[in-house]
């Protein structure tokens, strides 16, 4: 049996669905399976990111609605084999087509045969948000050196911890910019956990190629050089249980680089 | 036989005292209230007592007394006392004088609130709120909105660790924490706010607590 983690934020644009391909991706490559699922319906681009959106043929709510099997309307992303899964939003209808009793049994087929299900939530806290917590059983909110992202985040900690069923949330701050913490122009990590009070569990810097790479389909993370890459990496392995510690975000020196890429390249 | 007499009329040096008999009915006695307020031969303008004894009088009971009794314009009730009050007063007053206490963050969007005294064990974030009908006491940092005295109790106070909080309300006084009262408070360590004699809020040292609001502590003993 797997486990079912929602990845949300309350904020739009900090960064949900990036984090949740490049997660999923870093899993797939430490050899788990992985499911990822999209309950963003009506504004679905999780399979954009992935680069897997002309591969669709059913999604989530034809799942819901029995004109199709699960396995039918997952896409295989066939560069890591068997690994990694997408099961996509509907692009034509909107939220209300689902509740969160049918995500649940959804999400719990899912993890009969995926060790992990990585939940992608839309952002805001109506339908959208309720469906996609409803099978969770962990939580990560990822938020930015924003006050406004970092107030929203602290209402969806509030949230989930009201929800009696998942673990206590974890939170990923993406989109760091050194220089703009150092000059004390952006919040820094330890305000930012200090006031939320709960776990870090990793943190990204901000980077170009996240961008780039998304365009075109392929998540940063899998390109072992990249800085923001190796946040994910990072996030992954701590997820799988290990304990690695935060990476600087000064520019790293390369005895760091070759000893992470060491064990990836194993 | 003698009819038992219902109500007992008594000089005392603030007015009078009416003590009603607790044991014969209701109707009875508003007779005998009746008959007893326009026979007697008041004079003058007397302030009176009304003691109910254990008998139990809804609101509207007690209003039905109190017009029976200013019948006439020599008498006028200014209080009434009994020996009994319902379940319901009784739990809402114990509910009043309680602490509670809420361990945790007080989250964007949450409203923690309590009958009485709160305790919050953990932050108060930014857009969180907390609401007493007495004080607010914070362990941590009040980042929020924290409502002291929401049911008219002017005499509330919020106190914190670290008192930062975007709003501060006691009674229906609302102050945000504008420049000025920035200034007040440059160290937001261990601070009280209180509503000053002047009708507005006022932020102080918790130390001074003590002789701001001496009644607040309800510790007797000790060496």
């Amino acid at each position: 049996m797997g486990e079912a983690i929602v990845i949300t934020s309350g904020k739009g644009g900090v960064g949900k669905t990036t984090t949740t391909a490049n997660l999923g991706t870093a899993l797939a490559l430490q050899g788990k399976k992985v499911c990822l699922m999209d309950t963003d319906i009506g504004l679905r681009n999780l399979d954009v990111v992935l680069g897997l959106e002309n591969r669709i043929i059913y999604d989530l709510v034809d799942v819901i609605e029995g004109r199709c099997k699960i396995h039918q309307a997952l896409v295989k992303d066939k560069r890591f084999e068997d690994r990694l899964y997408l099961l996509p939003a509907a692009q034509t209808v909107d939220k209300n087509a689902v509740n969160p009793e049918q995500m649940k049994e959804l999400v719990l087929e899912l993890k009969r045969e995926y060790d992990y299900v990585l939940i992608d939530c839309p952002a805001g806290i109506e339908q959208g948000y309720k469906n996609a917590i409803a099978g969770a059983d962990k939580a990560i909110v990822v938020t930015t050196p924003e006050i406004s992202a970092v107030r929203d985040a602290d209402r969806i900690i509030g949230l989930l911890e009201q929800e009696g069923t998942i673990d206590p949330p974890k939170l990923i701050i993406n989109r760091i910019r050194q220089h703009l913490m150092n000059q004390g122009d952006a919040l820094d990590i330890n305000e930012i956990t200090t006031h939320l009070s709960i776990d870090l569990l990793g943190i990204i810097a901000d980077d170009e190629s996240v961008i780039t790479s998304s365009n075109k389909g392929e998540p940063v993370v899998m390109d072992p050089s990249n800085r923001a890459a190796l946040g994910y990496r990072n996030i992954a392995r701590r997820i799988l249980g290990e304990s690695v510690p935060l990476m600087s975000m000064d520019l790293p020196k390369v005895g760091v680089f070759s000893k992470i890429k060491s064990i990836f390249s194993k | 036989m003698t009819k038992k007499q219902l109500i007992f009329i008594k000089g005392t040096k603030e007015g009078l005292v009416l003590r009603l008999d607790d044991q014969c009915s209701y109707t009875e006695l508003l007779d005998e209230l009746a008959k007893k307020v326009s026979d007697e031969g008041f004079e003058g303008q007397a302030e009176v007592l009304l003691h109910l004894g254990y008998r139990y009088c809804n609101d509207e009971q007690t209003k039905e007394i109190i017009s029976c009794v200013q019948q006439t314009e020599h008498l006028r009730v200014t209080k009434i006392q009994s020996e009994v009050m319902t379940v319901e007063d009784c739990n809402r007053r114990l509910l009043e004088n309680q602490s509670e206490t809420y361990v945790g963050i007080v989250r964007s969007g949450q409203v923690i609130t309590a009958l009485g005294d709160l305790v919050v064990v953990g932050d108060v974030n930014p857009n969180g709120r907390v609401v007493a009908g007495g004080n607010i006491f914070v362990l941590g940092r009040l980042k929020g909105i924290a409502h002291a005295g929401s049911s008219g109790n002017k005499d509330a106070v919020i106190a914190a660790s670290w008192l930062e909080a975007t709003h501060l309300i006691i009674d229906s006084v609302v102050e945000t924490m504008t420049d000025e009262l920035t200034v007040l408070s440059e160290q937001p360590e261990m601070e009280c706010a209180y509503l000053h004699t002047n009708g507005s809020i006022a932020i102080d040292r918790l130390q001074d607590l003590r002789l701001l609001r001496p009644n607040l502590s309800t510790f007797k003993g000790g060496s």
